[in-house]
């Protein structure tokens, strides 16, 4: 059936064109605007540019140079592998498991996808009791293990050494977990979606031909899971670049030490309380320039087959 | 006949858009104030809200959040983007200049245009000036800025109680005492709340009477004694006297340490009393006393002042409903009465003063505090740009850490003032 049908196309612009007039003024223009924004200067939001800067490209000079930015961009090239390998990964796993069992299918996907609807500011504050210092449900939890060194006093009192989780040593872990495991849910769903599409007879066949599990997951379900995949490769890429509720509440501006940086939260900082919107502004457009750039290599090295 | 129903109910919906305001009973005020959150009075303002709605019938749309950097970025972003809200209750030094010289809210004189007894139980010497010369704000209750000490832990370790001639040294040894007993000598989250370590670091490396004196430039005469502050407080650091998370906890845990009998001195001020009796369990164990004086300054000298006051917007003013409410609401919150349950030892500019009701065991310690104290001045901090003071105490973590030197984190600062 193809589109000749339709004799006059007229009536589809008519329901084209809004949806297009909203995404030109809050979507395209502002993108637009954006951009005009890094070469200007401005000084907090909502306030008129004073001038283009001097010399034009001195936000750019700037996020070459900028240390804080190294290590943004640093923390979330490295939560973009983790996102890859374990929210998708487990994902992945989840979603092969929860495939082959009948009972409790429902169940395990209500569960899963859970996290991803509690709100992330509350998320936080759970993660943030959780790594306490002093009373932290883990830290509490080393202590009973005998985990933690400790020391009693001539007085009696007794100092324990507590672990700092966000502390250099440990932030990296401390930051990477919740973010996680709040997404986790997402991927799976989408895996899970793939999974019922792909036809039983396949595998039927294939288990007449005396392929195993393990044989059938690897040359059945995974090649024709590729498309999937790699949109949810492109969607943990991006999601990565821009993540910042979670972080923010748990670990605030850059901890610990200006370490904790990633592009979302050093973007928002730079606009919101430093009032250096420029600068952010510049960071935002890195942000859109790094999501695409690695979207195309995902969608590359994947390559979504047009003949499956 | 769908084509009808369907016409009807769009109308119905849209109507019933435009018509909610109509048939709401009263005016909705949007205020906000920093009494939200943990702050002291929270309770008391809210009880105010309350029985202002009563003698109204307006509803109050409370915005109020705890006061912190972030909060004083996001009035000003409020402004900037229109969403303002009706009446605000905020700081009254450079804070509120973008909103001030940008003509947002009215001043005290064009309010008395039409209601002559606006404020008229305020000092009008103690109203804050803008740099235009006019006021803009009614003044609520002051602040002071003293050392909260848990004398529980003081006894427990042997140290007495500071008193208004307390020196640096003898805080040094005590700490060094307090430190092998296995405490927690100074309770403070250097990463989040530096500031009132900052200021009496920079006071005690200067006088009470300069030190609002702002640096104009890098390495001049106060640019110096800021760093001199800043690096005090990173000999404290090194020498282990701030909690071992003190670069990654947050404020409210260090607090938590203080009150649960962890720690024994914490720099805080006038809000935390009403924390104290709220949370303490034990309130007897705490006191306030005086921050280590060095060099010219005595523990007995202090900071304090009026920095905040009640701003009525441009934008609840043009709209002849809200004006009137707006100011039915300042008022009621600055009047006397309401005035004397907010405050307890803070000053205030009320002509008559403010006479609150009995007072507990630390409301009376900062009483007897307060009286000894010889001399105030306000804070050197509120009269920074937010830039330069945003940039000033994120950079106290890398200042303590030594990865930049005192002198470059003021320089560093003042070019963003």
């Amino acid at each position: 059936m193809n589109s000749m049908i339709y004799k006059k196309k007229s009536p589809l612009l008519v329901f084209l064109i809004p949806a297009f007039a909203f995404l030109l003024v809050y979507l395209y223009y502002p993108f637009v605007q954006n951009i005009i924004n890094t070469v200007m200067r401005i000084g907090g939001l909502g306030r008129a540019a004073e001038g283009m800067n001097e010399p034009w490209y001195e936000n750019y000079q700037k996020i070459m140079t900028d240390p804080y930015m190294r290590v943004a961009l640093k923390n979330t090239l490295i939560l973009i592998v983790c996102t890859i390998v374990f929210q998708v990964g487990i994902a992945l796993i989840l979603a092969l498991l929860v495939d082959t069992i009948r009972v409790g299918a429902q169940f395990f996907r209500t569960v899963y996808f859970f996290p991803i609807v509690i709100s992330a500011t509350a998320l936080g504050l759970m993660f943030n009791l959780i790594f306490l210092y002093k009373g932290g449900m883990v830290n509490q939890l080393l202590l009973h293990l005998g985990k933690l060194p400790y020391e009693v006093k001539p007085s009696g009192k007794v100092i324990v050494q507590w672990l700092d989780w966000k502390d250099q040593a440990h932030f990296l872990f401390t930051m990477l977990v919740p973010v996680m495991w709040q997404y986790v849910g997402f991927y799976f769903v989408i895996l899970i979606t793939g999974l019922n599409n792909i036809p039983q007879e396949l595998y039927e066949a294939a288990s007449i031909d005396g392929a195993d599990g393990w044989r059938r997951t690897r040359f059945i379900t995974l090649p024709l899971l590729r498309n999937v995949l790699c949109t949810c490769l492109v969607l943990a890429i991006t999601g990565a670049l821009k993540v910042f509720d979670l972080p923010w509440v748990m670990f605030g501006a850059g901890m610990p030490e200006n370490m904790g940086w990633l592009t979302g939260t050093y973007m928002y900082d730079q606009t919101f309380n430093r009032m250096n919107v420029d600068y952010g502004s510049t960071i935002a457009v890195l942000i859109v320039v790094l999501g695409v750039v690695l979207s195309n290599v995902a969608n590359r090295v994947f390559r979504p087959s047009e003949d499956l | 006949m769908k084509k009808v129903l369907a016409l009807m109910l769009t109308l119905v919906m849209v109507m019933s858009f435009t018509s909610i305001a109509a048939f709401a009973d009263g005016v909705t005020l949007n205020v906000v104030t920093s009494y939200g959150g943990d702050d002291g009075n929270r309770a008391n303002f809210e009880a105010a809200v309350k029985e202002y709605e009563a003698a109204t019938g307006n509803k109050v749309n409370d915005g109020s959040a705890t006061s912190n950097e972030e909060w004083k970025a996001k009035v000003l972003t409020d402004f900037e983007t229109g969403s303002e809200p009706d009446v605000l209750f905020y700081f009254t030094n450079a804070d509120a200049e973008p909103f001030v010289s940008a003509g947002k809210v009215v001043s005290i004189d064009e309010i008395r245009a039409e209601y002559p007894d606006y404020a008229t139980n305020m000092k009008s010497g103690m109203m804050a000036v803008a740099a235009d010369g006019k006021q803009y704000s009614v003044p609520s209750s002051g602040y002071w800025e003293n050392m909260f000490v848990n004398k529980a832990v003081l006894e427990d370790c042997g140290v007495a109680v500071p008193g208004p001639d307390y020196t640096w040294d003898q805080f040094l040894e005590d700490c060094e005492i307090i430190k092998e007993a296995g405490y927690t000598p100074i309770a403070c989250s250097l990463v989040e709340v530096p500031h009132y370590w900052f200021e009496f670091a920079v006071m005690n490396n200067g006088t009470v009477t300069n030190h609002l004196d702002l640096p104009e430039k890098a390495g001049d005469a106060v640019a110096e004694k800021w760093a001199a502050g800043l690096n005090d407080i990173k000999a404290l650091y090194e020498a282990g006297y701030f909690p071992a998370n003190t670069l990654t906890a947050s404020d409210a845990e260090t607090v938590e340490l203080f009150n649960a009998g962890e720690a024994a001195f914490l720099i805080d001020g006038s809000w935390k009393v009403g924390y104290f009796t709220e949370n303490a369990e034990d309130l007897d164990d705490f006191a306030i006393a005086y921050v280590p004086g060095k060099g010219e300054r005595s523990a007995s000298e202090a900071i304090g002042g009026i920095s905040m006051g009640y701003f009525i917007t441009r934008k609840a003013w043009d709209d002849p409903a809200k004006r009137e409410a707006a100011v039915e609401f300042v008022s009621l919150l600055t009047s006397d009465e309401i005035m004397s349950k907010f405050v307890t030892t803070e000053v205030t500019a009320l002509v008559n003063g403010a006479s609150p009701a009995g007072l507990n065991s630390l409301q009376q310690s900062a009483a007897d505090a307060n009286a000894s104290i010889t001399a105030v001045a306000g804070a050197v901090q509120d009269s920074l740009t937010a830039e330069a003071r945003g940039d000033l105490f994120a950079n106290v973590q890398n200042v303590v850490t030594g990865k930049m030197t005192a002198e470059d984190a003021v320089a560093s600062a003042i070019a963003l003032n």
